[in-house]
C-alpha cells in the first residue's frame, strides 16, 4: 500500500442542509476533505461526491462554491478554514462556461488579474497555462470556435488561475465518449500534479470513473426511516463515506482493470440501488 | 434548386444570389406589366424622383431627416442603456418597467407637453423622437438583459469578480453586440415617426415633410419615390449596423445557425 498521511483540512461541510419552499433538498451533510501527503510525491488529491440524477448535486456544488448560502450548516475552505465565499473555490460548471466575448487568452487574463495584479505576471501565468493545457495554438480563438474538450480545459485553466488550490468539477464526465473521458482524467491528474495543495472535487453520477480517480468518496443518497419510508432530502450516511486510500484502491495507474476495484464498484452500485 | 424548398436548406451562395435576383426581376416585371394600375408606373416614379432631386432638394431633405434621426437615436440609445443597466438595482426596476409600457402611449398628446418643456421646434421634434425611441429600446434592451443565465453570473462570480464587475463582464460587455442589434431593429421606428414630427414643425423641412406634401396633393408617384428612398436608406443603415457588428463584435455570429 502507498504510504500516506493526512494534514490539515482543505474543505469542510458541517451539517449542511438546503430547503427550497419548505422542501428539503439536502439534509445534514457532513464531510471533510483533508490534505493528503505521500512521501516523495508532489501531488494533490482527488475526492468524489457521487449522487444520482436529481439528488441535488448541482445545489451542493453551488453551496460548496459559495454561490448559495445553505439553509443551515457551514462550509469552510482553505488551510485557514474560513467560510466559503464566491471566488474562494474554483468551480467548473457542467457546460464549461467562458466569456464568449473574449478570446481564450483574454478569458485566462481576466481570471489571472484577480490574483496577480501585476499585468506582466498575469500574462506570463496565462501563457504558461495555455501551454500546459495544450491550448496555446488556440489563444486568439473565441470560445465558440473551441471544441468541447478545449472548452473544458480552458474552463479548468481559468478557474485554476484564480482559485486557491481547491477546484470543483460538476459532472465532468457527463455526455463524453470514452476517449474524452480519458482526456478529462488526464487533465484532472495534471491539475493535481501542478501543486501539492491542489484538490479536485468531482461531483458526478459516473460512479466508475469517479471512484477510479478519487482517494475519498462520498455517496449522496436518501435514507429510510424505521418504517422503510424514504426520508426527504439527500444526505451522506456514515456507511457511505469511503477512504479509497485506506482500502488500497487509490493512486493506481490502471485501477479500473483490477478485480478488487470492480468488486467495489459493484458493491457501490448495490448500495445506490438500495437507497433508490 | 431543390435546396431552395427544403426546410432549413442551405443552398450554395451563387444559387441563393440568383434566386434573389430572379425574385427582384419578377417584382419589377409585375410592376411594369400588371394591368391594374394600383401603383404609379416605374417610369413615373423615376421621373418624379429625378424631379424631386433637382427641384425640391430631396437629397438635402433626406440628409436633414437622417441627421435628426441619428441625433435622436444616439441620445435615445444612451438613455435606454442607462435605464436598462440600472435594472441591476431593484430600486430602478419600476422605472424600466414604466418606460417599457410607455410605448403604448400615442404621441399626439405628448407633443403638446414637449412643446411646453422645450424652447425650439427642433428640440420638440428631437425630444418626441427620443422619447418614442427610448421606450422601444428599453423594451428590447431589458429583454436582452433578462436572457442572462444563472450559469453566466455564477461563472463570473467564481472568478472572484464582485457583483458590479460580474454584471459589467456578463451583461454590459457580454451583451453589447445584442444591444447593438436592438438599436438596429428599433432605428426603423424613427423613420415611421419622422413624418409625424416633421409635419408638426415644418420650418426645418425633412423627407417626412416632403412625403406629407406629396401625399396631400395626391402625387402618388412622388409618394412611392420617397418611400423607395426611405427603404433604400433603411437597407443601407441595416447593412452598416451589420458591418459594425462584424467589425466590433466578431464573436457575435460564430455560434449562429447559418
Amino acid at each position: 500500500m502507498t504510504p500516506y498521511f493526512y494534514k490539515s483540512p482543505v474543505l469542510t461541510l458541517d451539517n449542511v442542509s438546503m430547503e427550497f419552499a419548505g422542501e428539503p433538498i439536502l439534509r445534514d451533510i457532513s464531510a471533510q476533505v483533508l490534505d493528503v501527503c505521500r512521501p516523495g510525491m508532489n501531488q494533490g488529491q482527488v475526492v468524489g461526491f457521487y449522487g444520482r440524477s436529481g439528488m441535488g448535486k448541482s445545489v451542493l456544488c453551488r453551496i460548496m462554491a459559495g454561490l448559495m448560502a445553505p439553509s443551515s450548516g457551514t462550509v469552510l475552505v482553505g488551510q485557514k478554514q474560513h467560510a466559503v465565499a464566491p471566488g474562494a473555490v474554483g468551480f467548473v460548471q457542467q457546460q464549461y462556461p467562458l466569456f464568449n466575448h473574449r478570446t481564450l487568452h483574454d478569458n485566462l487574463l481576466v481570471a489571472a488579474a484577480r490574483k496577480y495584479p501585476d499585468a506582466a505576471e498575469a500574462r506570463r501565468l496565462a501563457d504558461s497555462y495555455l501551454e500546459r493545457f495544450q491550448l496555446a495554438a488556440h489563444r486568439k480563438k473565441y470560445p465558440a470556435h473551441l471544441s468541447g474538450g478545449q472548452r473544458q480545459r480552458a474552463a479548468i485553466a481559468q478557474q485554476l488561475l484564480c482559485s486557491d488550490h481547491l477546484i470543483l468539477l460538476d459532472e465532468p464526465f457527463s455526455g463524453l465518449d470514452v476517449a474524452m473521458i480519458d482526456e478529462v482524467k488526464k487533465i484532472i491528474l495534471e491539475v493535481t500534479t501542478m501543486d501539492e495543495l491542489n484538490t479536485v472535487v468531482i461531483v458526478s453520477h459516473d460512479i466508475q470513473t469517479t471512484t477510479a480517480l478519487a482517494d475519498r468518496l462520498w455517496l449522496l443518497g436518501q435514507e429510510r426511516d424505521a418504517s422503510g419510508q424514504l426520508v426527504p432530502g439527500a444526505t451522506i450516511s456514515p456507511q457511505h463515506q469511503y477512504n479509497l486510500a485506506e482500502m488500497g484502491l487509490a493512486w493506481h495507474e490502471n485501477v479500473e482493470a483490477e478485480p478488487e476495484f470492480n468488486r467495489f464498484v459493484e458493491y457501490l452500485k448495490d448500495e445506490i440501488r438500495q437507497s433508490a | 434548386m431543390k435546396e431552395l424548398f427544403s426546410p432549413n436548406g442551405r443552398p450554395p451562395r451563387t444559387t441563393f444570389a440568383l434566386m434573389i435576383a430572379a425574385q427582384g426581376a419578377l417584382l419589377l416585371l409585375l410592376w411594369l406589366l400588371y394591368p391594374l394600375r394600383l401603383f404609379p408606373s416605374l417610369g413615373d416614379v423615376l421621373r418624379s424622383l429625378a424631379d424631386m432631386v433637382t427641384t425640391q432638394g430631396l437629397i438635402q431633405e433626406l440628409w436633414a431627416s437622417m441627421s435628426t434621426a441619428l441625433q435622436a437615436l444616439g441620445a435615445a440609445t444612451v438613455v435606454a442603456l442607462l435605464i436598462s443597466y440600472l435594472t441591476a438595482l431593484p430600486f430602478f426596476r419600476p422605472l424600466a418597467y414604466a418606460a417599457s409600457k410607455m410605448r403604448y402611449l400615442t404621441l399626439t398628446g405628448l407633443t403638446f407637453f414637449m412643446a411646453l418643456m422645450v424652447s425650439s421646434g427642433h428640440e420638440v421634434k428631437l425630444s418626441v423622437l427620443i422619447f418614442a425611441t427610448t421606450v422601444y429600446l428599453v423594451t428590447g434592451m431589458t429583454s436582452v438583459i433578462l436572457t442572462t443565465t444563472q450559469q453566466e453570473m455564477d461563472h463570473a462570480r467564481t472568478l472572484g469578480l464582485g457583483e458590479w464587475r460580474s454584471f459589467c463582464e456578463v451583461v454590459v460587455l457580454g451583451k453589447l453586440d445584442e444591444m447593438l442589434e436592438v438599436v438596429r431593429q428599433n432605428f426603423a421606428i424613427i423613420w415611421t415617426m419622422i413624418t409625424l414630427v416633421e409635419t408638426l414643425y415644418q420650418s426645418e423641412g425633412g423627407i417626412g415633410l416632403l412625403l406629407y406634401k406629396q401625399n396631400r396633393y395626391l402625387h402618388l408617384d412622388g409618394v412611392v419615390a420617397i418611400q423607395l428612398v426611405i427603404l433604400a436608406a433603411g437597407a443601407a443603415q441595416d447593412y452598416l449596423f451589420g458591418l459594425l457588428r462584424r467589425v466590433f463584435f466578431p464573436y457575435s455570429e460564430l455560434a449562429a445557425v447559418r
